[in-house]
Formats: C-alpha cells, sequence, structure tokens
C-alpha cells in the first residue's frame, strides 16, 4: 500500500495516474459513443427501443436504404462543394491576407490579429449577422452589389435553390480566412530571410522567389493548414442552422447538418448514425493526412 | 520613398483591409442603433444619425437575456474547469517523455479532437438518455463540450510544457521535492500563462457552443444564448434591430476579452495548431 502511495507521489504511477484519468474520461464520452454510433448504424432504432441497448439487427439494410433515397447524392455532391468551395476561398484570401502583412510594418501584428475576431465569435453569431446582411430585400450585400452595378435584381440568398448553399459558404468563408491567415503567418515567418537576399542577387523577380522559394518551403505547412481546413469545415454547423436550415428542399444541405436533422428534427436515430458513420471514416482520413503533414514539419 | 512614408502607406492599407474585412461585425453594431423602420429603409444607413438605445432594454428583459447568459456562463465555466482539471496533468506528461506510448497517446488525443459535434450527438444522445443524464440537461452538455474541447486543450497547453526546460524540474528533484512537489511547486507556475490562454480560449468556445445545447437541452429555463438565439430567429424574422441587439449583447464580452488578451492568445493559438 504504502509503496503504490510513494509510486503516486513520487515515481511512475504519478505520470501514469495523471494521463489515464483523462484519456479514460476521453475514452468513455467519445470513444464509447464512436463505437455506439457504429453499433445503431447496423440496428434498427425507434422511439421504443431508444432506451435499449439490444435493438433487431439489421445488418447493412441503413446504408442500402440510405443510399436508395433520392437526396443522398445531392447532399453529398452539396458537402463537397461546402468544403471544395470553403477551403479554396478561406485559403486564397488567407494566404493573400498573410503575404500582405508580411511585409514589416509598425501596428502589422496587432493588426493582423484583429482578424481573428471572425474565428473567435460563436458560429450562431456569425451566422446571425450574415443571415441579415444577405436578406433578400433589405440586405446590405444586395444593396452594395446593386450599386456596384453588378446585379440589376435582388438575390434572394437564402430562398433561392440556386444561391442558398453558396449565403453558407460565403459566411464560412469569411469566418475561417483568419485562422488561415495566422497559421500560414507562422509559416512564413519560418522561412531564412538570407534564401530571399540570395535569389535577389541572383536576379529573381517576385513572382520567382514566391514560386521558387514561398512554396516549397511552405509545403509542409500548406499541407497542414489545407487538411486543418477540411476538419473545420466538416464541422460546420452552427452556420447552416443559424442561415438556411438546410433549406430551401435541401438545396443547401450537407451531410454534417442532414445527420444531425435525420436524428433530432424526424427521430430517425438509425439513419442519423449511418451518416454519421460514413463522415466520421472521412474526417479521420483527413486527419491522418494532418498528423502526417505537421508530423514531417516537426522533424524536417 | 522613405522608410516612414512606406510604414504609413502600408497602415493605410492594412486599415482599410481591416475595415473591410470586419465591415460584418459593424454592421451588426449599427443594425442595433436603428429604429423598428430605418432597418428597412432603402438605402440603409451607414451612420447612426438617429441611435435608438431603447432596442437593448426591450431585448434585454423581454428575451429573458440574463437567464439565457447565465445559463452560457454555467455550461463554459463547468466545461473550462473540468478540461483544466484533466487536461493540465495529460498535457505535462506527453510533453515530458518522448516514447512510443506518448506517440500512441498523442494521436488518440489528435484522433478525437477532429470528431465533429453534429455527428456525435447522435450516439452522445442516446447514450445519455439510457443513462438518465438528460435529467441533468446542462451537466450533460458539460460533459459533452469537456470531451469535445479537451484534445485542443491538451494539445496547446503541452505546446506550454515543451518550452518549460526540463532543468529546473530535475533540479527541484535533487534539492528533495516530491514528483508531486516539483510539478506544483516549479513546473505549474511556469506554464501558469500559457495554461490561462488555453483555458480562455475554450472557455470562448464553449460560451458559443450550440449543438450539443439544441439537442440536449430541451427545457427552456436551461438553455444557452445560443440556443436562445436560434429561437429568435424564426424563418420569417423581420426585427432585425432586436436579433442583432441580442447577438451583440451575447458577443461583446467574449470581443473585449479577445482584443485585450489579443497578443496571448493569438501566440498560443498558433504554436499549438501547428504542433
Amino acid at each position: 500500500m504504502r509503496k503504490l502511495a510513494l509510486s503516486l507521489t513520487d515515481g511512475r504511477g504519478f505520470d501514469i495516474l495523471l494521463v489515464a484519468v483523462p484519456l479514460g474520461f476521453l475514452l468513455a464520452l467519445s470513444g464509447l459513443p464512436l463505437l455506439y454510433n457504429v453499433l445503431m448504424s447496423f440496428q434498427e432504432v425507434d422511439m421504443f427501443s431508444l432506451g435499449s441497448v439490444i435493438r433487431p439487427f439489421v445488418g447493412l439494410a441503413n446504408y442500402k436504404a440510405l443510399f436508395a433515397e433520392p437526396e443522398t447524392w445531392p447532399i453529398f455532391a452539396n458537402t463537397a462543394i461546402f468544403v471544395t468551395a470553403s477551403i479554396a476561398g478561406q485559403f486564397v484570401i488567407g494566404f493573400g491576407l498573410a503575404l500582405f502583412f508580411w511585409v514589416n510594418f509598425p501596428g502589422a501584428s496587432w493588426l493582423r490579429g484583429l482578424f481573428l475576431i471572425s474565428w473567435i465569435m460563436p458560429g450562431l453569431v456569425v451566422g446571425a449577422v450574415w443571415n441579415w446582411m444577405l436578406s433578400g430585400d433589405f440586405g446590405v450585400i444586395n444593396f452594395l452589389l446593386r450599386e456596384a452595378g453588378l446585379i440589376s435584381r435582388n438575390i434572394f440568398w437564402r430562398s433561392d435553390p440556386n444561391f442558398a448553399l453558396w449565403a453558407v459558404i460565403l459566411a464560412n468563408i469569411w469566418l475561417g480566412t483568419s485562422f488561415n491567415m495566422i497559421l500560414l503567418s507562422v509559416g512564413l515567418s519560418a522561412i531564412p530571410e538570407d534564401l530571399y537576399e540570395a535569389a535577389e542577387l541572383d536576379g529573381a523577380n517576385v513572382w520567382q522567389r514566391f514560386v521558387t522559394i514561398t512554396l516549397p518551403m511552405m509545403r509542409s505547412s500548406i499541407g497542414a493548414i489545407l487538411s486543418l481546413g477540411l476538419i473545420f469545415t466538416l464541422q460546420q454547423f452552427d452556420l447552416f442552422a443559424a442561415i438556411t436550415s438546410g433549406g430551401p428542399n435541401n438545396a443547401s444541405n450537407v451531410a454534417q447538418y442532414w445527420a444531425w436533422d435525420l436524428s433530432f428534427k424526424q427521430y430517425d436515430f438509425a439513419r442519423g448514425a449511418t451518416i454519421s458513420v460514413i463522415m466520421i471514416l472521412f474526417v479521420m482520413l483527413a486527419s491522418v493526412i494532418y498528423v502526417r503533414s505537421t508530423r514531417q514539419e516537426v522533424r524536417g | 520613398m522613405t522608410e516612414a512614408w512606406r510604414n504609413r502607406l502600408m497602415l493605410l492599407i492594412a486599415l482599410a483591409l481591416a475595415a473591410v474585412y470586419l465591415f460584418p461585425l459593424y454592421w451588426m453594431y449599427i443594425t442595433t442603433l436603428k429604429s423598428g423602420s430605418a432597418v428597412f429603409a432603402t438605402p440603409p444607413g451607414f451612420w447612426p444619425s438617429d441611435p435608438h438605445w431603447d432596442t437593448y432594454v426591450y431585448v434585454w428583459e423581454s428575451r429573458n437575456l440574463a437567464r439565457y447568459l447565465g445559463n452560457s456562463l454555467v455550461i463554459a465555466t463547468g466545461a473550462v474547469t473540468l478540461i483544466t482539471l484533466l487536461g493540465t496533468g495529460c498535457a505535462y506528461v506527453l510533453a515530458r517523455y518522448r516514447n512510443r506510448w506518448v506517440d500512441v497517446g498523442l494521436f488518440l488525443i489528435l484522433m478525437l479532437q477532429v470528431l465533429p459535434a453534429s455527428l456525435m450527438i447522435t450516439p452522445i444522445f442516446v447514450g445519455f438518455s439510457q443513462l438518465g443524464l438528460l435529467d441533468y440537461p446542462r451537466f450533460a452538455v458539460v460533459l459533452a463540450i469537456a470531451a469535445k474541447s479537451m484534445p485542443f486543450f491538451v494539445v496547446l497547453v503541452r505546446a506550454t510544457f515543451m518550452s518549460v526546460p526540463m532543468e529546473l524540474e530535475e533540479a527541484a528533484l535533487v534539492d528533495g521535492n516530491s514528483r508531486i512537489g516539483a510539478f506544483f511547486n516549479i513546473v505549474l507556475p511556469l506554464a501558469r500563462n500559457g495554461i490561462l490562454v488555453s483555458a480562455i480560449l475554450i472557455f470562448m468556445q464553449a460560451f458559443g457552443e450550440f449543438v450539443y445545447s439544441k439537442s440536449i437541452i430541451q427545457a427552456i429555463e436551461y438553455q444557452p444564448a445560443s440556443v436562445g438565439l436560434n429561437s429568435f430567429m424564426g424563418p420569417n424574422t423581420n426585427e432585425w434591430n432586436s436579433i442583432m441587439a441580442f447577438a451583440t449583447i451575447y458577443v461583446t464580452p467574449i470581443l473585449a476579452i479577445f482584443v485585450l488578451l489579443q497578443r496571448r492568445i493569438v501566440s498560443g493559438l498558433t504554436s499549438g495548431a501547428l504542433k
């Protein structure tokens, strides 16, 4: 007994205790639900069997039924568009801003940090503000576009099936750009300056320096940031809840919102779990890429 | 062009960029000061010529904002306390050693960090309802948020512990401290700032959390402000000045903390996210 107590205060036991309790907590509250999710996707779950773990086993029936639905592929396509367009927008604008703020001038780092406000705000608030700005008749975005002569009639961002998904993408690009910019700035500041001096002596112009020095030196940071972007974009839920609720008629629905909608609006927990399993597999793939690319950065 | 003029020009462009980027925030604040009819004016007013401050009073009382914000505060405080208590020690051990087990632990933590809340809520909800945890909805949400955000906290705080020189701890051990003593007297005080900044980041996240609260908390008297804001925004809403006032009251404390601690928060965030 004394030996155990001694180990806990002054030996290996101390380390093991410090790690075991949080890891146990995480496994109980994230690991178990993960497995339970897989189990539910193979079961028939309804309001009556919600209280029991042992439910009728249906094999792959949930998966088959899911892919037989007419809305499944359009929603997965929406998810792909949402992810691609959001990451592309966030990354390109973020990179541009990071390059601008890389030029050192007084106040640069403070102003750059201020951008992060968009990322720090609750998603619901960001969604509410963009919902109001994108409003059809009285929204300020439509007003500015009209004044600029870009549109002649108001765009009904939230209720027009052609624009609903893009309304959420627009808000999401705004939300994530600053985070991309901050991480890219870190990568940029790690590039040794003498590389540029040498290139300049050799007569390389700005564009050549960007392509032959900046991009190759940033390769692993860019990999990490893009996969982080994928992870964060697939987590985005609040904006959908605040702007379009997946409507009209699923035009702006994506998998991560659909899974929640099926479980908590239509009480089809088995279907919700089935989509969750598919998407979680996808997210885990992205995070393996992320871990690999950050590894390289630490070691290289 | 001299150095000083170049700096001034760059600063001017930077200010313009920041103004464009943060326009949505400005639009939120300015909408709260408009009257019910001025909100729908064409062209919209870009300057508060006739500010109406009473919208704040009206929203605060009619939407019962004190209760919503109180619940957000309870949930965020609970989650941060739980995460800090459990996560700090975990981050310390993962920073102090470098072996295969630590790699496995780190990998597990990174994997658990990426699970989207809206996908995890289905099994968590069903599991919690079977355990009877839904009778304590705010506690259930605290547990769910803690599980979701702890990995992020561990990653951030681990980066802080990495920067504490190990020799200091070894010196304390030679001087006769126990491991526990060295941890509490030497390592923790040195890592205090990093832990504090990470805790603040987690607090801001938990204060704005939506998915878990929306799904788990049915009773309106326990709902946090994010759920309150969501139910305020019906599909055909037109009280935009009131909604923006709700959002303003909700978000301004977070923004104030952020602007005050900006430097520390940004450096804490960047040191953890890429390592």
